[in-house]
């Protein structure tokens, strides 16, 4: 097994993650609008 | 088809081939052509692995798959973004860290090498089959459409691809990657664009008429193991799945290996994560636009022109009666269609697959000179990226884990660059010849295809085993077995179970026999 990983890292993580949930609900919702607004 | 638009495809090939082969400079050892001695950009690696991906079948049958059945595919990669993120974390720098050439060395390091030879022994079936089929399903439509030998379509796809790979290795393949993805998104939006000025109303329009025919719906959030196509079996499924393929499959790690540091390479994945699921509805939305242009213009009865062909020679009479109910009654026109696809399968034998042939048909019956053209080049260029990455890969996995594990330990640098051409020549004759025959092979091919399903989640559990501290060889060589056969056992007594599942069932078995197994004292 590796080391653990040093803060900077796990900091680094979390913003990504942070970041790629963001973009990955608004494209949700984007989609969820063009289902939402278009079918009867 | 006018032959300005074969001039952009040849004239676009020409330019692949020769930017291949000039990227080869500098590839004198065996670094620097299966990693590019580390030291490619992230963007460059993004986009090679996100081309990788994107094959033909994606430009012909995804496209098509929106035409007739609309955008639910797309929650197929709902689980794409957390598996990236989570790549990121534990693989990217496991396998960065270890220096290999591919992950299935260092399952020998972590367990042994039996483990890693059966798991790399596996990859080679299942890749050296699937690149094959890559090629294989353009090569068909090519056929079909353009009246060729299936030998032809085969060459045209698959010779250029085997030569830039062969010369230029890994580099060669990442920066043709980079320009075919940048062909290919601006023959979709190009289409898109033609799409919305053809269409006679407006785009707010032509969504109403796409959704009132469900083509609009994206989210199916009932929770059925035996739906291929719904929210949770997209988010849950599809992220083993994509940690499965991303993680462990030497394709994709080949290219992230290739990066600069380990940032660069986590960087690589996320643009996946940012730009997969957005990238995915361009495709569909294009197959959804073609629908709507369908709606205003009178579709062939049949898109895919052999079996037109054949029905026409075989049934004269009844496809003209069919043809004249469609014109004649428009509200008829699905149940007509309906029957002109089983006189179709009943005349040739075998289904049509008519939804292979939507888009290229509109392509080439319906957008301007020159834009036919660059979409067709899009599609080969997609099938290129695909087999290119893969015949890379499979060249280092026969070079790395057979050739240098088993047989020539102590070679030169210059020998092992020569039996790497070699083995990326063989490679791309095998899937040449695989999908030559693949119209023959075809129960074969989905028997490799369903094989490939079972060990890919078990796949994934051998490497989330190499983290789990207590485990041992053992563990992970009849834990990958296990997998194998207990997702085998579950596909044949309840064959209604979503594929997708089948990667959990493999990983979490693997998992928990791996662990039971490495409880139980070593002898020595």
């Amino acid at each position: 097994m590796s080391a653990p990983p040093p803060a900077d890292d796990r900091n680094r993580f979390r913003r990504t993650l942070v970041r790629v949930m963001a973009v990955q609900i608004v494209t949700l919702l984007l989609l969820g609008l063009l289902q939402y607004t278009f079918t009867p | 088809m006018h032959p300005l638009n074969w001039v952009v495809v040849v004239g676009w090939l020409t330019y692949i081939v020769y930017h291949g082969i000039s990227k080869s400079r500098g590839t004198k050892e065996i670094e620097g052509y299966f990693l590019a001695n580390r030291s490619l950009p992230w963007w460059a690696v993004g986009l090679s692995v996100m081309a990788t991906q994107l094959s033909a079948v994606t430009m012909i049958g995804t496209t098509g798959q929106g035409a007739t059945d609309g955008m639910r595919f797309i929650q197929f990669y709902f689980g794409l973004p957390l598996a990236m993120v989570i790549l990121g974390v534990t693989l990217v720098p496991f396998l960065r860290g270890a220096g290999v050439y591919t992950a299935y060395e260092y399952l020998e390091r972590r367990f042994d090498a039996k483990t890693r030879s059966l798991t790399a022994f596996l990859f080679l079936l299942s890749r050296g089959m699937s690149c094959g089929a890559i090629i294989s399903a353009p090569a068909i439509v090519f056929s079909a459409i353009f009246g060729w030998n299936i030998s032809w379509s085969v060459a045209l796809i698959g010779v250029p691809a085997v030569l830039y790979t062969m010369v230029g290795g890994v580099q060669a393949v990442t920066w043709v990657d980079v320009k075919q993805m940048m062909l290919i998104v601006t023959a979709l939006v190009a289409v898109v664009i033609t799409l919305l000025v053809q269409i006679p109303v407006s785009p707010d329009q032509a969504l109403h008429v796409a959704g009132a025919a469900g083509r609009l719906r994206v989210f199916d959030f009932s929770f059925s193991l035996t739906n291929q196509y719904t929210f949770w079996s997209g988010l849950i499924g599809g992220t083993f799945l994509m940690l499965s393929y991303f993680g462990t499959d030497q394709s994709q790690v080949q290219r992230y290996l290739s990066a600069k540091s380990i940032d660069e390479a986590r960087s690589s994945l996320l643009m996946s994560a940012y730009w997969k699921i957005p990238l995915q509805a361009l495709v569909l939305l294009v197959g959804v636009l073609v629908f709507v242009f369908y709606e205003f213009h009178t579709p062939p009865l049949l898109f895919n022109p052999a079996a037109e062909r054949a029905v026409r020679a075989a049934q004269p009479a009844a496809y003209a009666e069919l043809e004249r109910r469609v014109r004649e009654e428009p509200g008829t026109r699905d149940s007509v269609r309906a029957r002109a696809l089983a006189l179709s399968a009943a005349v040739t034998g075998q289904p049509s697959k008519d939804v292979n042939y939507v888009i290229p048909r509109f392509v080439l019956d319906h957008l301007p000179i020159g834009l036919a053209g660059l979409f067709i080049a899009a599609v080969i260029a997609a099938a290129m990226n695909a087999i290119s990455g893969e015949l890379n890969s499979l060249s280092t996995t026969t070079v790395i884990d057979f050739y240098r594990r088993w047989v020539r330990p102590e070679a030169s640098d210059a020998h092992f660059l020569l039996v790497s051409r070699a083995a990326t020549a063989f490679w791309g004759i095998f899937a040449s010849i695989v999908a030559t025959y693949a119209g023959s092979l075809g129960s074969l091919i989905e028997v490799v295809n369903r094989f490939g399903s079972y060990f890919y989640g078990s796949i994934l559990g051998v490497f989330l085993l190499a983290m789990v501290p207590m485990a041992r060889g053992l563990g992970a060589f009849v834990g990958l077995i296990a997998g194998m056969t207990v997702v085998g056992v579950v596909s044949r007594a309840a064959p209604s179970i979503a594929f997708l599942w089948y990667n959990v069932i493999g990983a979490a078995t693997v998992v928990l026999v791996g662990c039971v197994l490495s409880l139980v004292p070593s002898r020595r």
